[in-house]
């Protein structure tokens, strides 16, 4: 099932949520890296094995082999960074951030790929995943290399709908 | 005795690489291995008692240094058919996956000075060189005492662990 088709067996009740993805995935202000980038980092992050394929099979039109991988990588490592370091900014005890995280994160150097929308996909799945302070470094970070937030915002509706399909699909694969 | 910033010595030497006739030999330089960190790690005589089993515990390791990018070579002043001829004669040597350097002229050995004052061999000496060609770590031991082979892909994986993200970024530092 492409992900057209997967989007026509979403329910009357989540009917938005279908209109907007296929919005979102057209938007003007982003490039087709940052949209189907920002998408498959986010269908990563939301974890629903079908709504992932059919991301995965549509992005793949779209993106270069690096980017695709580029994606994959910020979903993986920010699934890591997003838990450590919301642990160490939620925690009371703030000596946690003074010890060393000795955590490997070499990918985020060595992605291959535009570093802004590198970062881009990072804070799609920090959205996801939550980590406050995650999301405010990426995006500081974004912004200082000359990305407006009208394109930031973009990639996070992007996440959040992913996000919101991902859970329907969930409810109805169970139902 | 060269050590922790300096740059690696140029070198060129045979080195033992293989059992199979007619792929046993070739020629290794610190060119070698290009964009790959480098672990060298000596010892003073083949066909000697604690050598083997370090070598051996390195060769155990190759493909955890190999996930790190980093080629592992290990090294003598012995010719390289002594290194052939001892792991032929070896059990725990024959499957070694790991170049075994002939450092014959003992050119490498005095270029970093690692060589027993005494009897011109190598003391158990064991770099980490960066693909830039940096030496990061450097440890020697004297003749009897063999080495931890475990304790130096931690040391590769501390020295390649870098907290890269925005979130520990601070003011003045470069960004990626």
């Amino acid at each position: 099932m492409n992900l057209e088709q997967l989007l026509d067996t979403v329910p009357s009740y989540a009917k938005d949520l279908k209109l907007n993805l296929s919005n979102l995935l057209q938007q003007p202000d982003l490039s087709k890296q940052q949209i189907w980038g920002s998408a498959l980092t986010s269908a990563i992050t939301s974890r629903n094995p079908q709504l992932l394929k059919a991301i995965t099979a549509a992005a793949a039109e779209h993106l270069k082999p690096e980017a695709m991988e580029a994606a994959r990588a910020a979903a993986a490592i920010m699934g890591m960074n997003n838990i450590y370091y919301r642990f160490q900014h939620l925690a009371e005890n703030k000596k946690y951030g003074t010890i060393p995280a000795r955590l490997r994160m070499n990918v985020i150097r060595t992605h291959g790929i535009e570093p802004v929308d590198f970062e881009l996909f990072c804070i799609a799945a920090s959205a996801i995943n939550g980590c406050g302070v995650c999301i405010d470094s990426h995006e500081k970070v974004v912004r200082e290399k000359g990305t407006g937030e009208e394109v930031i915002l973009g990639c996070v509706r992007i996440a959040s709908v992913v996000h919101a399909l991902a859970t329907v699909f969930d409810a109805e694969l169970s139902a | 005795m060269l050590g922790v910033g300096d740059k690696f010595p140029a070198f060129s030497v045979m080195a033992t690489v293989s059992l199979e006739k007619g792929k046993e030999f070739e020629t290794i330089t610190d060119a070698s291995y290009p964009g790959k960190w480098k672990v060298y790690f000596f010892w003073p005589m083949d066909f000697t008692f604690v050598c083997p089993t370090e070598i051996a515990a390195f060769g155990k390791l190759a493909k955890d240094f190999a996930d790190r990018d980093a080629q592992l070579l290990g090294g003598s002043t012995d010719s390289e058919f002594v290194h052939l001829a001892w792991r032929n004669n070896h059990d725990d040597l024959r499957d070694l996956p790991i170049p075994m350097l002939a450092d014959k002229k003992q050119e490498l050995g005095k270029a970093l000075d690692v060589l027993h004052k005494g009897i011109g061999m190598y003391l158990r000496a064991t770099y980490i060189v960066d693909p830039e060609g940096t030496i990061r770590f450097v440890s020697v031991n004297d003749l009897s005492v063999g080495r931890n082979p475990q304790e130096v892909l931690r040391v590769l994986d501390a020295l390649q662990t870098d907290e890269l993200c925005p979130c520990n970024w601070e003011k003045g530092q470069a960004t990626l």
